[in-house]
């Protein structure tokens, strides 16, 4: 299998306390070095808690924001990262917030066509042939097209933003929280119609999300980020049922369960490490029901364990 | 604390050097030459050349800029030619009674205001509520100069109650109670429209604070409405509403210039007017310098001000 | 159409609107009207009062007719005063966009150059123009337009920068958009308003601004004449002839009036939180309208609920949020209410003591007791007194729910204080004691904390701290961890848990989440559509789902440690509540539907003596072991 796309060293650094002149009073390191390959018509599943640097990665990934260092390759090419219209046509993303992704002043119709014009420059019937393809594709009812998009549910809102990526003719997909402003009922059609759609047009996802049984349903495999970096990555049927890096286990440990009892996972007083004193060990040290005395100073390095798991931890369970 | 205001002393030095900058832009685009305004048509060539000379207007602008400044920053304001006074004397004195005028109508329209905006607020659509939304339109849509000249008529001139304009007697002493029958009536109408923008405000920062969610945390512990209104709910709203308080300390300040000029008072407002119309440029410049730096210093006081009052600011 | 409809209902506004069009309606035929010259003098003819001779409105110290230099003066006065507004407006929103779209250094040199401008009194710089230009009426409009660009400049810049931060605008980059594609397609569209909104409120004190500097003799000059200086020249002559002061002060006056009114009508027209009534205060109870006779108690349950109704009432519309609940808690259990947003779970919850927002919230049937008492009709101060020390809540969002310029050790203390008066020192143990409790470390040091000082795990247990300050029955948690991360949600539900259990607490819980109410329920209703459709122990519900809607919600939610998977739908969207169907709600989304579904009232019913459900084709055990 081919890698649709491979990020290599790809960082994030925030500079805090802008002054007009003059460096910025500090630095917050938002995404550590990230090495990650995707695979072709592989899903992807981030997951991690806020602040974890997930919706960094993302944006970076899609050209919305600057990587600090890094490069990403897409089939093998090195992306120019400076100009998000060559992004666009290869890789798109779709919103968490499906409202707030439509401009509230214009109409579906307008918010489908601005990638077909702006992206493959289409003549107007060109765009409104391929506007009722990707609108029967996504289930949705074509006179919905002259309408406004506060007339939409959180549902429907979000399959035309999936419409729009689609648009694109993007073969990768980055859906980041793609169900989270979603009720459970709809997530479960809009979780499906995304599989279909992959299936349909054979694409590549990157699903993020914090639920984990959400990710664990519709992914390959799953990688599992603390603040900024990853720190496991594997199939994901193993992820969650064998949990190799401690923080794996107290996200799995965590989740509400039918049928578990309610316990407390941690005793101890747990807070993310401050990202403008970052941790010289491992970030999850301080946490770390397993951590060894040279947690604390050796930040461990993501490596294979042997099967098709890589952990970044010195004492793995 | 301390520190805190140390720090935005200090960041004040751009914005007092970026005012003195515009003002003497500004007024460096005056068609003419100030040294035959000051001395006449009449003048002979020679005496402008040397006018010109004393006054540095021979230099490159840069320079005379610089020398400006300088002497700004030693107290020498230069020489009013119309009243033949040191620029920095006049602009005190006249600035010691505006400040008389200006602070105590600040005062009013603070207190009135909020408390005006909070009870609008608190009674939402109620009589209270209509009453003042009504006042504070008619407030804000009446010109300052008229409703000063029909106070004088109705006050001074029918019923007599007050004096007409003017800060102290032509006769007798100047005494507090002089003073303040003096004060009065331009205070007031002074204070009318910040009071009725400063109530407007109110009541919508009072408006979205109560619907805020610990509003709701607070009355659903049982604190009696009473303190919902009054400590939780405008306690939150202060925080936007004290820096519209030091706008409108500039628009009060703003509007005492034409309360002056309808009262007759002695401050730096009317001074301003009479030095514009016979072409007092010093005066000008200094008086409008003076004035915004000591703006500028109010607005300090009311960010440390903010700053005691949201923790959430970084001191 | 739809914002001059919203105009038109406003009648102030309408009013405003109406004298507006007479005064620009005049101000246009001026010209045309059969006016004596505004500027011939004639001293012979001075201080005539009004309707003396032929003129109507008097004459001035020149002799000057006063009702032709009126209209011509106030034709002056509304151009000078539109015309600055329209370039404060067109420059200052500009500035404005283009300093909130980039951002950065482009947008922190702006802002410092119109800080700066900021920095002066306003008329400061308006003097100091009109000083260099010299006095005219142009030179005062520029001064004028000049001063009033910086409020525009931040005003709007706030807005764009608002707006440039939406995903929208992400998502136009996307599609390929230029920067200057993009500013002018998504953001100014949204933008436009708010400069509608500015423009507006402003241009009634820019008409006053150009006014007065005409008064001060700085702007028109003699013998043309504006309003301002009409006012100026008459001012001498103010104890002797006050008629030719009142007559241009007066049409000032109504002038701006008129333009405020129809300013505040605009601004509320298109102001999408004012046009939803979102901007109306909550009152401290929910308004309580029932029509039909109040139920009485039908057991001795701490709490019981019966055909509680709340609905939303805004723009005409009802919004049946809560459609007839009935539900009872016992001491010292608890009770997890499950649904999905919009079934009416907060609602119901809110309701009990009186804390839905009023407007628009109304309860129009039903009862409340609580140890006997019935809480919709009682006055506020017996609701003030329960709340908090017999009944406590938790809500959703710890950030949004502390008091954010209170220290948290003030607000506990305030908790505490507002039952059990007793001295602040006592208070405070208390309340250090109340952190411990809900396990804080370093309980002494965090009670002199601020909210924002903390982390959202920390302030849900300060949130709980407070709930038990008065050693509540029965505490209301409305989605207490759906705003936390999954690691700090575990700990929250352990530490609740563990209190429930040490102090016999009744709770009832909110959630839109099975795992939750699995772990931490002796019993559940789910709701939907306002109604509760499913009502028994957790264990049973869980296991054997009697109602369709349950059974299907539950095969929705993905359950971790199963691997990668199909999962099981619901068709079709939740009904609107201001449109509820006959019958049942879930008719329309049902696999087991038919026809006797549709009609009539469907009713909670008993299927055992701990469980009921309103289904009249449930499920059964055995189809449900087939499935």
């Amino acid at each position: 299998m081919t890698n649709a796309l491979k990020v290599s060293e790809l960082s994030k650094t925030f500079a805090v306390g802008k002054r007009l002149f003059g460096p910025p009073q500090a630095h917050v390191r938002a995404v550590q070095p990230v090495t990650l390959t995707v695979r072709k018509g592989e899903t992807l599943g981030i997951v991690g808690e806020s602040g974890c640097g997930k919706s960094t990665l993302a944006r970076m990934l899609v050209g919305l924001l600057e990587p600090s260092g890094g490069q990403i390759e897409i089939e093998g090419e090195p992306l120019d990262t400076a100009n998000p219209a060559t992004f666009g046509r290869k890789i798109q993303y779709v919103f968490q917030d499906p409202i707030s992704s439509l401009n509230p002043r214009k109409t579906i119709r307008q918010i489908m066509e601005a990638p077909l014009r702006h992206l493959h420059g289409m003549s107007k019937e060109r765009r409104a042939r391929r506007i009722s393809e990707i609108f029967s594709a996504v289930n949705l009812r074509e006179d919905f097209l002259d309408r406004y998009p506060h007339e939409f549910s959180g549902g429907q809102a979000q399959r035309i933003g999936i419409g729009r990526a689609l648009a694109a003719d993007a073969r990768i997909l980055i859906l980041d929280e793609p169900v989270s402003a979603l009720d459970v009922s709809v997530q479960a059609q809009v979780l499906n119609l995304l599989s279909d759609l992959k299936a349909k047009f054979d694409l590549t996802y990157l699903f993020i999300s914090h639920d984990l049984a959400v990710v664990e349903a519709v992914s390959d495999r799953v990688a599992v980020l603390y603040f900024g970096s990853v720190v496991e990555i594997g199939p994901a049927e193993q992820v969650f049922s064998k949990p190799r890096h401690p923080y794996t286990k107290l996200l799995a440990d965590s989740a509400p369960v039918v049928g578990r009892p309610l316990t407390a996972p941690e005793g101890r007083e747990t807070e993310l490490p401050d990202p403008l004193n970052p941790p010289g060990g491992c970030a999850f040290c301080a946490r770390c029901p397993r951590a060894l005395n040279e947690c604390a100073t050796e930040r461990p390095a993501l490596a294979r364990d042997g099967s098709n798991r890589m952990i970044a931890c010195l004492n793995p369970y | 604390m301390a520190g805190y205001i140390i720090k935005r002393l200090v960041s004040a030095i751009p914005v007092l050097l970026g005012i003195s900058i515009i003002v003497f832009l500004i007024m460096a685009m005056i068609p003419g030459d100030p040294a035959t305004a000051i001395l006449g048509s009449y003048a002979t060539p020679e005496n402008v050349e040397k006018l010109n000379r004393d006054l540095g207007l021979d230099k490159p602008l840069v320079h005379r800029y610089f020398i400006w400044l300088g002497n700004m920053l030693q107290g020498d304001f230069g020489r009013s030619f119309s009243l033949n006074r040191a620029v920095i004397h006049e602009v005190m004195e006249r600035f010691n009674a505006t400040l008389i005028l200006a602070g105590t109508s600040f005062v009013i329209c603070s207190v009135l205001g909020v408390a005006a905006g909070t009870v609008s607020a608190a009674r939402q659509y109620g009589l209270a509520d209509k009453a003042i939304t009504f006042s504070v339109l008619l407030g804000i849509s009446i010109p300052s100069f008229f409703l000063g000249m029909m106070m004088i008529l109705v006050f001074a001139v029918n019923l007599r109650w007050l004096p007409v304009s003017g800060m102290w007697p032509i006769y007798g002493a100047r005494d507090l109670s002089s003073l303040i029958s003096h004060l009065t009536l331009p205070a007031l109408v002074l204070s009318v429209v910040a009071t009725g923008v400063i109530a407007r405000l109110s009541r919508s920062a009072m408006l979205e604070v109560l619907r805020q969610d610990f509003i709701r945390t607070a009355r659903a512990k049982g604190v009696h409405e009473r303190s919902v209104i009054w400590r939780h709910a405008l306690r939150a709203a202060m925080v936007s509403i004290i820096p519209v308080l030091g706008i409108q300390a500039g628009f009060v300040l703003s509007g005492a210039v034409y309360i002056e000029i309808v009262f007759q008072w002695p401050g730096v407002g009317r001074m301003l007017v009479d030095a514009i119309l016979k072409r007092d440029i010093l005066l000008v410049q200094g008086g409008v310098v003076f004035v915004a730096a000591c703006y500028v210093m109010f607005n300090i006081a009311v960010d440390v001000a903010q700053s005691l009052l949201d923790p959430r600011i970084k001191t | 159409m739809n914002f001059l409809h919203l105009l038109a209902r406003n009648r102030l506004a309408l009013a405003g609107l109406i004298v507006m069009l007479l005064i620009v309606l005049l101000a246009l035929i001026t010209p045309l009207l059969p006016l004596a010259d505004p500027d011939v003098t004639n001293t012979a003819e001075r201080f005539k009062r009004p309707f003396e001779d032929n003129a109507m409105l008097g004459t001035d110290h020149l002799g000057r007719d006063l009702l032709s230099r009126l209209l011509w003066g106030g034709r002056l006065s509304l151009a000078v005063g539109f015309a600055s507004a329209l370039i404060a407006a067109v420059i200052g929103a500009t500035i404005g966009i283009v300093a909130g779209f980039y951002g950065g250094r482009t947008d922190n040199v702006i802002m410092r150059g119109v800080d700066m401008l900021m920095a002066f009194p306003y008329i400061l710089l308006a003097l100091a123009i009109v000083a260099a230009l010299g006095p005219g009426l142009i030179n005062a409009l520029i001064a004028v337009a000049a001063v009033n660009i910086p409020f525009f400049a931040r005003n709007i810049r706030g807005v764009t920068v608002s707006i440039a931060h939406r995903e929208f605008v992400d998502a136009a980059r996307l599609s390929g958009m230029s920067d200057a594609r993009i500013i002018l397609t998504e953001v100014l569209p949204n933008v436009i308003p708010v400069i509608v909104i500015a423009m507006s409120t402003t241009v009634g004190w820019m008409i006053l601004e150009t006014a007065g500097l005409s008064f001060l003799g700085l702007g028109s000059q003699p013998p043309q004449a504006d309003l301002g200086s009409m006012l100026g020249e008459a001012r001498s002559a103010l104890i002797t002839n006050p008629h030719t002061s009142i007559v241009p002060g007066a049409m000032i006056l109504v002038i701006v009036m008129a333009i405020n009114l129809l300013g505040d009508g605009v601004r509320d027209a298109l102001d999408p939180r004012l046009r939803s009534g979102a901007l109306s205060r909550p009152m401290p109870n929910t308004l309580v309208r029932r029509k039909d006779p109040v139920p009485e108690t039908k057991t001795d349950a701490l709490l019981e609920l019966n055909g509680l109704k709340t609905q939303f009432h805004s723009n005409g519309r009802i919004h049946k949020a809560v459609g007839g609940v009935g539900l009872c808690v016992e001491a010292g259990e608890c009770v997890g209410i499950i649904g999905e947003s919009g079934s009416g779970k907060s609602v119901t919850a809110l309701s009990v003591m009186g804390l839905v927002a009023s407007p628009p919230g109304v309860i129009t049937a039903g009862a409340v007791h609580f140890a006997g008492q019935e809480l919709l009709g009682a006055p506020y101060e017996t609701l003030r007194r329960l709340r908090g020390d017999r009944v406590a809540y938790i809500f959703q969002d710890p950030q949004a729910t502390l008091h954010p310029l209170y220290t948290v050790g003030r607000q506990l203390v305030e908790a505490i204080r507002a039952h059990h008066p007793t001295s602040r020192a006592n208070a405070h143990e208390r309340a250090v004691e109340l952190l411990r409790s809900v396990r804080i470390p370093n309980a002494e040091m965090r009670i002199d904390s601020y909210p924002h000082e903390m982390s959202g795990g920390m302030r849900q247990r300060v949130g709980i701290a407070m709930a038990l300050a008065n050693d509540p029955d029965l505490i209301i948690a409305d989605e207490p961890t759906t705003a936390l991360d999954v690691t700090v949600q575990a700990q929250i539900l352990s530490l609740l848990s563990d209190l429930q259990r040490e102090r016999g607490l009744a709770i009832i819980f909110i959630t839109h989440d099975f795992g939750v109410v699995a772990q931490l329920c002796n019993r559940v209703a789910v709701m939907y559509a306002g109604r509760i459709v499913e009502e028994g122990p957790t264990d049973a519900i869980l296991n054997s789902p009697a109602h369709p809607y349950t059974a299907r919600l539950m095969a929705c939610v993905p359950e971790l440690g199963r691997g990668r998977r199909e999962l099981a739908a619901i068709p079709g969207l939740p009904p609107v509540l201001d449109m509820l169907p006959q019958g049942c709600a879930f008719a329309d989304r049902c696999h087991r539907v038919q026809d006797a579904c549709r009609t009539g009232n469907i009713s909670l019913s008993a299927i055992d003596d701990e469980r009921a459900v309103r289904c009249i084709f449930p499920e059964t055990p055995a189809m449900d072991k087939a499935q």
